[in-house]
């Protein structure tokens, strides 16, 4: 994985630095609250419903053992023992005091760590597969060309005050991970039939009030231009992009405002800079850079295929072993490794949520099974990247020992879900309750197999970080009437295998539910598709494809006690 | 970057009772708005120094043909967190080579202060409660930069040997504050 450099690790000590000078005149009333605000933001630092949440960037996803001990410490010795990892790969404090910050940021640092623009109106911590240089169906490595973009965008002095946030996610395998198309900008890299490697863009996907799948606005952008290219977006959208009304200043209403005007003003932009700007193409990435960068993204020490690295399954295996290497376990491209999922979803504890003790564990489990590495999974999950088949035994052992080994992704209870009214100020709704109602309601391993591959996105708000828009099932906690009611959508697709490789908006099945409704809306939703599908291998989704919204919408609506008279 | 005091600023903006005046008597470093420049603009006496307030919503290339005429040319941030001037700045300088005084006016502080000289500023007119010490400061905090700006280029770009700054200074401008 990177490695800082002497200038990265200075960089990040003059940031922290920075930044209590900041908090430090705030705390002295020398600068204002307001003006502290989007400073702090563009750090990392809200202040939510307790106390400020910090969220800690990991880039793309990728996290060292040490590191992880260093969030652990953090949770700790600074917050209330527990951490959040999120839908954007980072992750969360929520019990930090303000006044503490600043000794947060240095400890962040001394590990090569920071929370620059995790929030604020700035392009945000790139986020991408987090089977990144490992998955099986990988066409390029997407981490160079992310740290490239880290890099390029950190502190970039035009674009630190954008109309609104500005997220970037890249793939680079023929499953889309990272739901590329649901960002402002998403890259997936490609190759031609040269062999060549570029870029094919989408620009001005995004969830929130107004769900929009970003437009291609580049087939083929050659990887040496993409900085030069990301900056003629992101300076269209900084001239032209909405500030009147925070709501609708994304990229995506100006590209859906301007259409082909949008593109033609980005194409003209990348024109001008490359043919009228002095010294316009600094920017294009030069080989030597990529080989640079690419060179910390080498294979670990020790790691190379193995021949006969057969999976040992002791004969005597549990069942529930078997079911860890189905779930859990994922293809690698190195013969005889495998990419293993930590599961952050059980019960008794919030969707990516993970106890001090628990991460020195994965941090443990890393550098026994992984090479020192984990990686911060889009499901909010953990992944260890680089284990020998032939250890799978001994770290499902452990994994399970540590509340790790829930056979559990991609089925139900592998949910998305936001912190919601519990912790965040912004929510209308809390999440965490529904979570664990949903969690309990379906303990038995066996009915959720039967089930199958489900995605179940949950968000405590229309902000949509939990996703709910792109989830086959999707619910959105809202506000009415000053108490809590949800509602319920259907058939979306985040862009993953299981949705088709398609990217779209689920369906809202009527009005919103209590909130002692909604186990007993999904249990109905699922014993529809359970009556309905043509086999068991009909998954949830293509099932709800074939026969549409309304024999699910008449089962959930058998289910209305406090809301019947509304339905 | 130079901090203005607008009492003692010999740049004057030309404003009657009613706002600012329509018709004018072309005069030695007046500062008009762009709407003034552009009606004076064709019998503007060549070589008289004359500096243009630009709006932060209007398209800097109206400017283009002008440039050579201007010296000066005030960039507004009617909030500090609003970030289209510095695309406008970056533009004037990168772009068009404008090589006269790029003036940020308006809700102008400390911590912008970074991003107003890599952008192309090279002066200012602070909110009045802000420090120039403080804002001094701000300057200080990184010696370098991952990408190019209007100086600089970018880090993987500048010539083998120059591509860090050393620890030892970069350290220093730090602790030193």
């Amino acid at each position: 994985m990177y490695q800082y450099t002497p200038f990265d690790t200075q960089f990040v000590k003059q940031r922290a630095a920075q930044f209590r000078d900041q908090l430090e005149r705030n705390l002295a009333g020398k600068l204002g609250d307001d003006e502290f605000r989007a400073l702090r933001l563009q750090n990392g630092w809200y202040i939510q419903r307790h106390a400020p949440m910090a969220r800690i960037a990991v880039p793309y996803g990728e996290l060292s053992a040490t590191q992880l001990r260093m969030l652990a410490r953090i949770a700790r010795e600074f917050d209330r023992g527990y951490a959040h990892f999120t839908t954007r790969q980072n992750c969360q404090y929520n019990w930090i005091p303000l006044p503490r910050a600043a000794d947060v940021m240095d400890l962040l640092a001394s590990v090569s760590m920071h929370g620059i623009q995790t929030s604020g109106n700035c392009i945000r911590n790139i986020t991408s597969d987090c089977f990144a240089g490992v998955a099986a169906d990988e066409i390029v490595d997407p981490r160079p060309y992310c740290e490239i973009l880290r890099q390029w965008s950190t502190l970039h002095p035009e674009f630190a005050f954008l109309p609104r946030k500005f997220k970037i996610a890249v793939s680079g395998a023929h499953e889309d991970r990272a739901a590329i198309a649901w960002h402002d900008i998403g890259l997936q890299l490609l190759k031609n039939d040269k062999g060549e490697v570029g870029f094919k863009v989408l620009v001005g996907g995004g969830m929130g009030r107004t769900p929009v799948i970003g437009t291609v606005i580049d087939e083929f952008l050659p990887w040496q231009n993409i900085l030069v290219f990301i900056e003629a977006i992101v300076r269209v959208y900084n001239r032209y992009g909405r500030r009147d009304n925070m709501y609708k200043a994304r990229i995506k209403i100006l590209v859906k405002a301007e259409g082909q005007r949008f593109i033609d003003d980005v194409a003209k932009e990348y024109k001008n800079i490359l043919e009228r700007d002095l010294d316009g193409s600094a920017h294009i990435v030069t080989q030597a850079e990529l080989d640079r960068v690419a060179a910390h993204f080498r294979l670990p020490d020790g790691v190379a295929p193995i021949a006969n690295g057969k999976l040992q399954v002791p004969a005597d295996a549990p069942a529930s072993f078997t079911r860890w290497t189905e779930r859990n376990v994922h293809a690698h491209q190195i013969a005889g490794y495998r990419a293993v999922t930590l599961s952050l979803k059980r019960t008794g504890q919030a969707p990516g949520d993970a106890t001090d003790t628990q991460m020195e564990l994965a941090a443990d489990l890393a550098d026994k099974f992984s090479a020192g590495e984990l990686r911060v999974s889009h499901d909010q999950n953990l992944v260890l990247p680089w284990v020998k088949e032939s250890d799978l035994f001994a770290l499902w052992e452990a994994a399970r020992a540590a509340s790790f080994a829930t056979p559990n992704i991609g089925l139900l209870t592998d949910m998305i879900a936001c912190p919601g009214g519990d912790f965040c100020a912004l929510a209308n709704a809390r999440s965490i309750p529904i979570a664990a109602d949903i969690t309990e309601r379906f303990d038995d391993i066996d009915e959720l197999y039967d089930i199958g591959d489900i995605d179940l996105h949950i968000s405590g708000c229309i902000n949509s970080c939990g996703h709910h828009h792109s989830g086959h099932i999707g619910i959105l906690g809202v506000d009415k009437d000053g108490s809590e009611w949800y509602q319920v959508t259907l058939g979306g697709l985040d862009g993953s295998a299981i949705s088709g490789h398609a990217s779209t908006a689920g369906k809202v099945i009527g009005p919103s539910f209590a909130a002692d409704e909604v186990a007993d809306v999904i249990e109905a939703v699922l014993d529809t598709y359970r009556e309905q599908r043509t086999a068991a291998s009909e998954r949830f989704i293509d099932t709800v494809k074939r026969i549409g919204l309304d024999p699910f919408k008449a089962a959930a609506n058998a289910q209305r006690r406090s809301t019947a008279q509304t339905a | 970057m130079k901090f203005i005091d607008t009492t003692r600023d010999p740049w004057h903006t030309i404003t009657g009772e009613d706002g600012p005046m329509v018709t004018l008597t072309p005069a030695p470093q007046s500062l008009l708005t762009h709407t003034q420049w552009s009606g004076v603009r064709n019998h503007w006496p060549s070589g008289m120094p004359v500096g243009v307030l630009f709006p932060n919503d209007a398209d800097i290339e109206e400017l283009a043909d002008d440039l050579p005429r201007l010296s000066l040319i005030v960039l507004h941030f009617p909030k500090w967190v609003d970030g289209r001037a510095y695309s406008q700045a970056r533009l004037l300088r990168s772009r068009y080579r404008f090589s006269g005084q790029v003036r940020a006016t308006g809700e102008v502080l400390v911590d912008m202060l970074p991003l107003l000289k890599r952008t192309g500023f090279d002066a200012v007119v602070m909110r009045a409660d802000q420090s120039i010490d403080a804002a001094e400061r701000a300057l200080r905090f990184f010696p370098g930069h991952y990408q190019g700006d209007v100086k600089e280029r970018p880090l993987f770009a500048r010539s083998t040997g120059n591509e860090y700054p050393d620890a030892e200074s970069f350290n220093q401008a730090g602790s030193s504050i």
